[in-house]
């Protein structure tokens, strides 16, 4: 665990996602138009900071975690899918989430909190219980340091 | 013929050494009952010297060893290349053609040292990292297994030139993945030198003596009886191996860098690990009979964890063993071991399946320890089912934040242009102005933190500080003067992040299509001295 901690010591969390998360957030403001109110773009801002967060977040780790790896894995593949055809796209989901109500009534561990947390950890799927408690741990790390980290953005920017 | 040539070499060295870092300090810790290499330790402590004249933890034997990775293409080319010189002198070109190599490499040791993670940073593709890492290790056992085979029918004075020559067959076996397959290239590699060519490339040394001094320095990290025991045989030349296992093994003891590397490496580096184990068994119990009794405990631990590793499940047979040995012991779960090597208390059962389980039901019960520490509040709770309910509150109600704060960030209206305008005074990136007043006001107590950094490191200021340009007035006027002795000895940073920021910037680009071109570079400069100066606080 000495190394765990090392290794997300949080100092170094810290300064490495605020310098991604800022850059990306810098980005995104330049980007945005001076009449900035509706909704819709609003909402395609909160998006986009969202992922820079994650995205930030899973790189300031690297791919020494499963989590991290999982999250990066997962971006690329939205932006991979994104050159999808939009349609298409959303009766997929239809279908799936259909599919899912059906697993649920079978899945009776579906409320089990093991999965519970593989739901919440990313990656958390493919990993036994023990390996899964250390992400959890090493996320939980990484999150109150996110929370933080934007919290204290955000009192500055407003 | 095989001393000429290596005085003639160790001249060679003397007298064209510009990236000599320092020979003495990596000779005395290096070789620590060999004198194999004195002579060849300015080219040799390229890596070494980093890892041990910094001495963070995390960098040291890992950044040597991503170190041969990372420039790992160049490097197996440059043996090539001086082979097709003639081996028999050692051609000035050929010492000047390494020495670039290691001046490529000189300009960014720091950059390595600073740590692992960064280079791992770079390949964070899900696959690329494992085979990289995966060949980074083996690459590590290479290493290893050339120390091993080569020295046992050359001589000492021969030792260091076949493990280089040894290096260069190994280089496609380690690509390849297979520790053992190097050993026996290398032994044909070994007749060859026999024959008498003599010429090693100070490329080839390096490389393997950057391997070499990180397995050594961590031979002489690893305190333990085996470690005399090594000592000796490395006039035989098993310290290489003798140090991996012993690693392994011991690794419970210290936060050795190799078993960190084990750790995450994955099933192909703990295949090659055990089969050196076992090879290293044979061998070990060889040399083990004329060994002394004081030995004797650490041998024999070390024998029934290496048959423990040989036989990975037959836990049952082992654990009689261990309970023979060390009766009333405590229970030894190493965590960084890929084998768990698990004694069974006194009075308990012996059955595998039974140790098995109570070692994972400990694995569980110290993570839940470690989660309890970080979820708040949870001090009081017992219990494995309701501490993870807590944790999964915790976790959703973290990631509820996030959202909830991305989404204030996306409808604030941020004030930066005001900040900017009242910050510039010049033209200046104003992107990088808002950026390092955010910083400066996020990381508030960062000029405090080094009253007593004394300006006489201020020399080093002018070298760190190569691409602020010209927005240095502005990082000057927001971080105060007192930060700037802050770059001592921390070049780095200003390169470094150079390496991975530009990954950064085309994932994060690329993560939500924005078409914004990527900062130039002197932003990228600029931002990273803050970010240097970070580090500091680290």
């Amino acid at each position: 665990m000495n190394l765990q901690s090392s290794s997300s010591n949080p100092n170094f969390l810290k300064l490495r996602f605020t310098k991604g998360f800022l850059r990306a957030l810098m980005r995104i403001y330049r980007h945005r138009s001076k009449s900035s109110s509706s909704p819709r773009e609003i909402s395609q801002r909160y998006r986009r900071i969202k992922l820079a967060a994650d995205a930030s977040m899973a790189l300031a780790v690297g791919s020494r975690r499963l989590w991290s790896r999982a999250v990066l894995w997962r971006i690329r593949n939205q932006v991979r899918n994104r050159h999808v055809f939009v349609k298409r796209v959303s009766s997929h989901a239809i279908k799936k989430r259909a599919q899912k109500k059906k697993e649920e009534q079978y899945h009776l561990a579906y409320d089990d909190q093991e999965n519970k947390l593989r739901k919440l950890v990313p990656g958390g799927a493919a990993m036994d219980i023990c390996s899964l408690l250390d992400e959890a741990s090493h996320y939980i790390n990484c999150l109150t340091t996110q929370v933080k980290m934007m919290r204290r953005i955000a009192e500055i920017c407003s | 013929m095989g001393m000429g040539d290596k005085d003639k070499f160790e001249l060679e060295n003397k007298s064209e050494d510009p990236m000599n870092y320092s020979p003495d300090m990596s000779s005395d810790w290096r070789f620590g009952g060999s004198n194999l290499t004195n002579t060849s330790v300015g080219l040799i402590s390229v890596g070494n010297s980093m890892s041990v004249s910094k001495g963070d933890l995390v960098g040291s034997s890992c950044s040597s060893a991503s170190m041969v990775d990372s420039f790992g293409p160049t490097i197996w080319e440059h043996p090539t290349n001086s082979q097709s010189l003639s081996f028999c002198d050692i051609s000035v070109p050929n010492n000047s053609n390494t020495l670039s190599t290691l001046g490529m490499r000189k300009g960014t040791p720091a950059s390595w040292r600073s740590g692992i993670d960064r280079a791992l940073d770079m390949c964070w593709n899900p696959q690329n990292s494992m085979s990289k890492r995966a060949a980074r290790f083996s690459c590590f056992n290479g290493g290893n297994f050339n120390d091993m085979v080569n020295p046992f029918a050359v001589p000492e004075s021969m030792g260091l030139y076949s493990r280089g020559a040894g290096m260069m067959p190994g280089a496609q076996d380690i690509l390849a993945g297979n520790g053992m397959k190097s050993a026996s290239g290398v032994q044909s590699q070994k007749n060859e030198l026999n024959a008498g060519e003599a010429l090693k490339d100070a490329s080839l040394t390096v490389e393997h003596g950057a391997t070499d001094g990180s397995l050594l320095r961590n031979e002489r990290k690893s305190e333990s009886l085996v470690k005399s025991h090594d000592e000796a045989k490395q006039g035989v030349g098993n310290g290489g191996s003798g140090n991996e296992s012993d690693e392994a093994e011991f690794s419970g003891g210290g936060q050795e860098e190799p078993s960190m590397l084990e750790g995450p490496g994955g099933a192909p580096s703990t295949k090659g690990l055990g089969s050196k184990k076992r090879k290293r068994n044979g061998q070990d119990t060889d040399l083990d009979q004329p060994k002394g009794a004081s030995q004797h405990p650490g041998e024999s631990a070390k024998d029934n964890t290496e048959q423990k590793g040989d036989q990975n499940h037959s836990t049952g047979t082992n654990k009689a063993t261990g309970k023979h040995s060390k009766q009333g012991s405590q229970a030894s779960d190493q965590p960084k071991e890929e084998y768990i090597h698990v004694r069974a208390r006194r009075g308990q059962a012996t059955n595998s399946h039974s140790l098995a389980e109570r070692v994972r039901r400990e694995k569980i019960s110290e993570r839940m320890k470690f989660l309890q520490d970080l979820v708040p509040g949870c001090s009081k709770v017992t219990g494995k089912a309701v501490m993870l309910d807590e944790i999964i509150n915790y976790v959703q109600s973290l990631q509820r934040q996030v959202e909830f704060l991305s989404m204030k960030l996306a409808t604030v209206n941020p004030r930066l242009d005001f900040n900017i305008e009242g910050l510039l005074a010049k033209d200046v990136n104003p992107s990088v102005t808002c950026w390092s007043f955010i910083y400066a006001s996020i990381f508030p107590d960062m000029p405090m933190a080094y009253p007593s950094l004394h300006p006489s490191q201020q020399g080093l200021i002018q070298a760190g500080i190569p691409g602020m340009g010209s927005s240095s007035d502005v990082l000057r006027r927001t971080l105060s003067s007192q930060l700037t002795p802050l770059t001592v000895g921390f070049k780095e940073p200003t390169q470094l992040p150079n390496v991975w920021e530009d990954e950064l910037n085309n994932v994060v680009q690329m993560s939500y299509g924005t078409s914004a071109p990527p900062p130039p570079n002197s932003h990228d400069a600029d931002v990273s001295l803050p970010a240097g100066h970070m580090k500091v606080e680290l």
